[in-house]
């Protein structure tokens, strides 16, 4: 496999889930080159097959990184294309609410709620069991419903 | 999904800067939309290393190239730009030799050899398998002359629509023989290109 490969098959999966995991077009496009870049440098992927779990998980692990470092307010029109809107909640409430989640719970969020993905998938992305990835996911629905209550 | 692909666009625009800056970026790769169809071009740091009719390269092709230059192989269309505005101009009918350069290391001597005596037929002449055998130092072998113009990583720039069978049919090609003729069409002007290929050269 070469890198154009990667890149061409998973980019834009990986593009969304950063701009949803950060709801900021600029910081999912940094998100999108630092995890790109990473991979690069890591060449190759660890298991042949598996290459899309592992780009979830560095870009997990760099969103995290990115918000240890910097805490940004999120430019609402970017969330319009992250989050659909839905149930008379308002992007705004919503944006709000993933916004204060903290950073474990915001990825399990965006992972299980937003991707779709499995419990094995999003404790893979995020180094976790899966329970904890459960309770990850259950605490963050719980914050963002009462938050848009 | 379509509100984000110029985001994606504009994001892999700055990836791929940083890339080449950090030297990650050793083969660009393009999809050029050809009269004779879609033509994927890779361009490394010695010229051109493939040119597959196609939007996707040929599996083993990229092996090929992943052998000689690692996985850092990346969609640029910058890296292309040069050969892409010859082959405009030559399908245009306003160049009739190509000037870029061509990389055909990963291939064995004898290949090379064949390529390197194709590349030598001029625009809109034609030759023979066994001409091209013995310019590259074995007349007995047009049968390998063959196979390795059909294997030809660079056609249309290694003019391998040149070579034809010896009895005067057009032997075989890479993108059908259809493009073939049509190859063959345009430098020979508005001459028409009988389906059996062209009498007996005498080169």
């Amino acid at each position: 496999m070469t890198f154009g490969e990667l890149l061409e098959r998973h980019e834009r999966e990986i593009f969304a889930y950063v701009l949803r995991l950060t709801g900021s077009r600029a910081d999912a496009d940094d998100l999108y080159q630092e995890t790109f870049l990473a991979a690069f440098r890591a060449w190759p992927p660890p298991r042949a097959g598996n290459e899309r779990a592992w780009l979830y998980k560095i870009a997990t692990n760099k969103a995290i990184d990115q918000v240890r470092r910097t805490r940004r307010l999120v430019p609402l029109a970017d969330l319009r294309l992250a989050a659909p809107e839905r149930d008379g909640v308002t992007l705004s409430d919503l944006a709000t609410a993933v916004r204060t989640l903290p950073t474990g719970q915001r990825a399990a969020f965006v992972l299980r709620k937003v991707e779709g993905r499995s419990y094995a998938e999003v404790a893979n992305a995020l180094g976790c069991s899966e329970v904890a990835a459960r309770s990850r996911v259950a605490e963050a629905m719980k914050k963002v419903k009462e938050a848009v209550r | 999904m379509n509100a984000l692909e110029p985001l994606v666009d504009e994001a892999r625009e700055h990836l791929l800067a940083r890339a080449k800056r950090e030297g990650l970026v050793r083969v660009g790769y393009g999809i050029m939309d050809s009269p004779l169809g879609p033509l994927w071009i890779a361009v490394g740091p010695r010229g051109v290393v493939n040119i597959h009719y196609g939007v996707t390269p040929d599996p083993r092709e990229l092996a090929r190239i992943t052998r000689a230059y690692g996985p850092g192989v990346l969609p640029d269309r910058r890296s292309c730009d040069r050969v892409l505005t010859e082959l405009d101009q030559y399908f245009a009918g306003r160049r009739k030799r190509f000037d870029v350069e061509v990389d055909l290391a990963p291939l064995t001597p004898f290949q090379q050899r064949i390529l390197m005596a194709t590349a030598r037929v001029p625009y809109g002449e034609l030759t023979t398998y066994k001409v091209v055998a013995r310019q590259a130092g074995n007349e007995q072998a047009s049968r390998a002359a063959g196979a390795a113009l059909g294997a030809n990583p660079i056609p249309i720039v290694v003019p391998c629509h040149r070579i034809v069978a010896a009895d005067g049919t057009l032997g075989g090609y890479a993108g059908g023989l259809p493009a073939k003729r049509r190859l063959l069409a345009l430098e020979r002007g508005k001459a028409e290109v009988p389906a059996g290929g062209w009498e007996r050269s005498r080169r």
